[in-house]
């Protein structure tokens, strides 16, 4: 055992609590990685123990280890290749005769193993005994009892982990005589053995064999790419599999799965003992209520309303508390960067402020995404996962998806705001590759919790007496949309993908522990800080360039100039006759208009009492002379703050003017222009272009780009109603045409980025931005053009849209699916 | 008979199963064989897929699939 | 009347979903003496944008309304200080109310 780091492997099928023995070993020492080439996890930890380190690598749960699922070839790939010292399996002590199915398939690859059975106090409440000695003797290696939620067993679990994998014997034990299958094992070592040698010294020659007579794909391909006559090799196998079907009337994997099971009843009727209960388990009495005709959809329902109360509403209310931890973050900056001239502020001033702005509008989401992910958590470590897909295949899968479908789609936004990110990223537990596409692609076009704003924004000033129908509409659509999405992309471009039987398993619930869920909400909060906001924030960078660039030319900026003198020569003008005239003058006048700007600012946060007197007190110590203008002390004082108010509206006025313009000039804004010959079809200008072009950063940034773009003079009236006056000609068609478009909008980069690392290939994230452009567009355009042809109005269009995309629902419906085993 | 005739509360025998590839691996290989005892416990609310029992496990599957095991009473 | 609980759903579903560009977007208000027993009032939101054509008004402690008004183009709203006590309201919509106790107004 002289090595550095021992490669300790947990194997086990799903629902043995292998995650919690994992992180029972690795505690917080834990990371995720990927294996390469597929988008499975690979979840890595450490821990020491007598001065030596031992890597533990958590395989991927897997009911047997066979080519047929990525999770299984991961699984025994890493087995066979990254040889580890030990393999433990963990296994459900209630399920011992299933789960020795895949045991038996570890043995069979002659590795060091060490068996688990864990959840022992569950199999003890159902009247289940487990002779440990006896099974380690039958099966030939350690055998430890563990329940590791409360951490029984554990120093055991370590100790024969640690003897296995210092003991260089191998191991003698349980050798499944696989009767009439035996002389063509033999058959097939010798044929192995002589005809590709080398291959004998890196499998093992019976596992080899067993694997080739059950039929994996893989290591035929395997032999027969290191054998000098392939298709030769390869015939004699099918030979041999065919010979022994007609010979014994019964397939040979049939034949080996059953030798299996016999063998793991023979051991369990000697090594367990079990006392009938006649009480149905307790799970099977939940899920009388929970899968009920009536009451388990409506349950569904209370639990998809709480994961949003909770999370979003609740959030929310948390984000009270960290918001003002990024303002200040902001105010730092501010205070850090140069300071702001009358009229040009410093390149880097706006764009650090536009950085910070773009990631604290996405930092501001953890304390939602934290309780979010807690939950999810908390629905998987319970074991009500599988009974959502129960209840929702049916109407899933007629539509290309999957009862697995469900929480992704939750979490996208089914009624209420989600988030594409989380949503495309939990598809990775459906395993049917064709409906887990079709869910990933499908997902950016729920509603999104960004888009919101711009639809209220919308409703509010085109659809404002219809607002409880508007307000419906916009947030049901998308899953009046989606499922017909879904069904034309599976009969078109998900047509030839692989798809996987739905046969899953309907573990017993479980109470989850906090450590857990705590554990993999931090864990995904972390995934999102660290991948989606360093991208976003690459990009808030990009299109502050596209923003500000070319910029205002010369000749604007000497009219500005003008301006600015006008304002500046008015105030100093009506000073002049005061107390004030020589102090303050055109040189420091910033220093006096940046005072203002800070005392007002801070004065309307703080409130009143105490917290009003010392902030008074701290800026009349900084500037006497200022505070009292500030403060209208005294007819001069009065006179003064009048002059300087109107001088700072000036000058707000004079910024917001430049940055319209600037926008207008700017690269983006040239693109929004250009694109208008097309878009105007959709009703949209190149205001609301360069609006949705800013919002590929993310979706936030629409409705602050439009702010920007609609900045008014005087009044600073809301958004709403600048808008309505800015662009009279706009109509409710004109606002119905935008909201669908958001709609189908291509996700945010950063649910491209998710749908990149969930797909696989930038390929479908190319896809999945390209196709939903090109689809929002076209019905923007169908809805505009379409709906001013026939002289509808907003809200007639807004029901025959409805109409329509129901009844292309039900349409698509009945379409069969083309499934293997239908 | 096959299983995806069965009725809730219906019970019988796995006899045979009549597919050669995913489908018969993944029942293989979740405990549905040959000569187990199986019942079936509900349906879905929508009627698909169905849930069924097998010596102390629960397993759900669509009728599409439980078509390619037969069962014997 | 269906319509109507429509409304208030549909409503009730904005408050809750509200994300960041609202959130971004509170009511403040600030209020102090100004002299000559006047109350001056200045009031805003947090993203920066002006309050200007906002609502107030000043109740009194059985609610009853002294003074109604709008935030001026400088976002300002000035009254006669009310004897006893007082409540301004500073009233940018539903959930976006600023209420300020009389009480608190000294400097």
């Amino acid at each position: 055992m002289g090595r550095q780091k021992t490669l300790v492997a947990l194997a086990g099928q799903p629902n043995s609590g292998k995650s919690t023995v994992f992180n029972a070993l690795t505690g917080a020492s834990q990371h995720v990685a990927n294996y390469p080439g597929v988008t499975v996890e690979k979840k890595i930890g450490w821990y020491s123990r007598n001065g030596y380190k031992f890597e533990v690598v958590d395989l991927p749960g897997a009911y047997s280890l066979t080519s047929y699922s990525p999770e299984e070839m991961v699984a025994r790939d890493f087995i066979l290749r990254e040889n580890p010292s030990v393999v433990v399996n963990i296994m459900d002590a209630a399920n011992m005769k299933r789960c020795l199915f895949l045991t038996f398939q570890i043995l069979e690859m002659e590795t060091p193993l060490v068996l688990n059975l864990n959840m022992i106090d569950l199999a003890q409440k159902r009247g289940i005994h487990i002779d440990t000695e006896k099974l380690a003797k039958l099966l030939g290696v350690s055998v430890v009892a563990t329940n590791m939620k409360t951490g029984f067993g554990r120093k055991q679990l370590l100790a024969a982990t640690e003897s296995a994998a210092g003991s260089r014997a191998p191991h003698k034990g349980v050798n499944i005589d696989y009767g009439e299958m035996e002389p063509i094992f033999r058959a097939l070592e010798d044929r192995i053995s002589s005809e590709t040698p080398h291959l004998r010294s890196k499998y093992p020659l019976r596992w080899l064999a067993i694997k080739l007579m059950e039929g994996d794909s893989e290591i035929q391909k395997l032999v027969a790419e290191n054998h000098p006559d392939p298709e030769r090799m390869v015939e004699a196998i099918r030979q041999w599999r065919r010979q022994f079907e007609a010979d014994h009337d019964e397939m040979p994997e049939i034949h080996i799965a059953n030798r299996r099971y016999q063998v793991a009843d023979q051991i369990a009727k000697s090594c367990v003992q079990s006392k009938t209960i006649d009480r149905l388990p307790l799970s099977d009495r939940v899920d009388k209520i929970v899968c009920h005709r009536l009451l388990g959809p409506a349950i569904l329902v209370g639990v998809i309303w709480l994961l949003y109360y909770l999370s979003i509403v609740q959030g929310y209310n948390v984000t009270n508390y960290t918001w003002p931890i990024l303002a200040k973050i902001r105010s730092l900056t501010e205070a850090v960067m140069p300071a702001p001239g009358f009229i040009e502020i410093p390149l880097l001033r706006s764009f650090a402020l536009w950085f910070v702005d773009s990631v604290n509008a996405l930092l501001n989401y953890i304390p939602i995404f934290f309780i979010l992910f807690g939950l999810i958590a908390i629905l998987e470590d319970s074991g009500y996962m599988p009974r959502m897909a129960f209840i929702m295949d049916r109407l899933f899968s007629r539509y290309g998806l999957h009862g697995q479908s469900t929480l992704p789609m939750v979490l996208g936004g089914i009624y209420v705001g989600g988030c594409a990110v989380p949503g495309v990223m939990s598809c990775k537990g459906i395993p049917d590759e064709r409906s887990r596409l079709a869910t990933i692609l499908i997902i950016p076009l729920l509603n999104c919790m960004a888009k919101v704003p711009l639809y209220i924004l919308l409703i509010n000033i085109y659809f404002a007496a219809h607002k409880g129908w508007a307000m419906f509409f916009i947030s049901t659509i998308s899953l009046l949309l989606v499922l017909p999405i879904s069904k034309i992309l599976t009969l078109t471009v998900l047509k030839n993908r692989p798809t996987a039987p739905f046969v899953m398993e309907m573990p017993p619930y479980h109470l989850p522990t906090i450590r857990g869920v705590l554990t993999r909400a931090v864990e995904r909060v972390w995934l999102f800080i660290r991948k989606i906001t360093t991208i976003v924030a690459a990009v808030a960078v990009v299109v502050f360039v596209l923003m500000q660039f070319p910029g205002i030319s010369d000749e604007r900026t000497a009219y500005y100039e003008g301006e600015k003198q006008k304002a500046v020569t008015a105030f100093l003008g009506k000073i002049k006759n005061t107390s004030y005239a020589g102090d303050i003058r055109s040189e420091n006048l910033m220093d006096f208009v940046n005072y203002w700007n800070d005392y007002k600012r801070a004065r309307l946060r703080t409130g009143g009492g105490d917290a009003a007197k010392a902030l008074n007190a701290a800026y009349e110590e900084k500037n006497p002379m200022f505070f009292e203008i500030v403060r209208r002390s005294g007819k001069d004082g009065r006179t003064a703050y009048r002059a300087a108010r109107r001088l700072v509206r000036s000058r707000k006025q004079l910024l917001m003017e430049m940055k319209k313009e600037r926008i207008h000039k700017s690269f983006l804004g040239r693109a929004g222009k250009a694109l208008e010959s097309v878009t105007h079809y959709a009703g949209f200008n190149w205001r609301v272009n360069v609006a949705l072009l800013s919002a590929l950063a993310a979706k936030e940034s629409s409705v602050a780009t439009l702010g920007a773009l609609y900045e008014s003079d005087e009044r600073g009236e809301s958004l709403e109603k600048r808008m309505a006056e800015k662009e009279k000609g706009f109509t409710p068609l004109h606002a119905l045409a935008l909201m669908l478009f958001m709609v189908l909008y291509p996700p945010c980069l950063a649910a491209a980025i998710a749908v990149k690392i969930q797909a696989g290939s930038t390929k479908w994230m190319l896809f999945s931005v390209g196709y939903a452009m090109a689809l929002g567009l076209s019905v923007a355009v169908l809805v505009f053009s379409g709906g001013s042809a026939l002289g509808l109005s907003g809200f007639q269009a807004m029901i025959a849209f409805y109409a329509l995309a129901f009844g292309l629902t039900v349409v698509t419906g009945f379409i069969k699916n083309e499934s293997q085993y239908s | 008979m096959t299983l995806d005739q069965l009725k809730p509360g219906d019970a019988g025998y796995v006899k045979k199963l009549s597919s050669r590839d995913k489908l018969g691996h993944r029942l293989l290989c979740m405990g549905v064989y040959p000569g187990l005892h199986i019942k079936v416990i509900r349906n879905a609310p929508m009627q698909d897929p169905m849930e069924v029992e097998l010596d102390g496990y629960f397993i759900s599957l669509r009728h599409n699939e439980a078509r390619y095991v037969e069962v014997s009473s | 009347m269906f319509k109507k609980k429509l409304v208030i759903v549909g409503v009730l579903l904005l408050v809750a979903i509200v994300p960041t560009p609202v959130l971004a977007h509170t009511p403040l208000c600030s209020c102090y003496e100004g002299g000559n027993d006047t109350v001056i009032c200045e009031g805003g939101f947090s993203d920066g944008s002006s309050a200007a054509g906002v609502a107030v008004r000043v109740v009194n402690e059985d609610g009853k309304v002294i003074v109604k008004g709008k935030m001026d183009d400088f976002s300002e709203f000035v009254f006669d200080k009310p004897e006893g006590p007082y409540k301004v309201i500073f009233d940018a919509g539903p959930g976006h109310e600023v209420e300020i106790k009389g009480e608190e107004i000294t400097e």
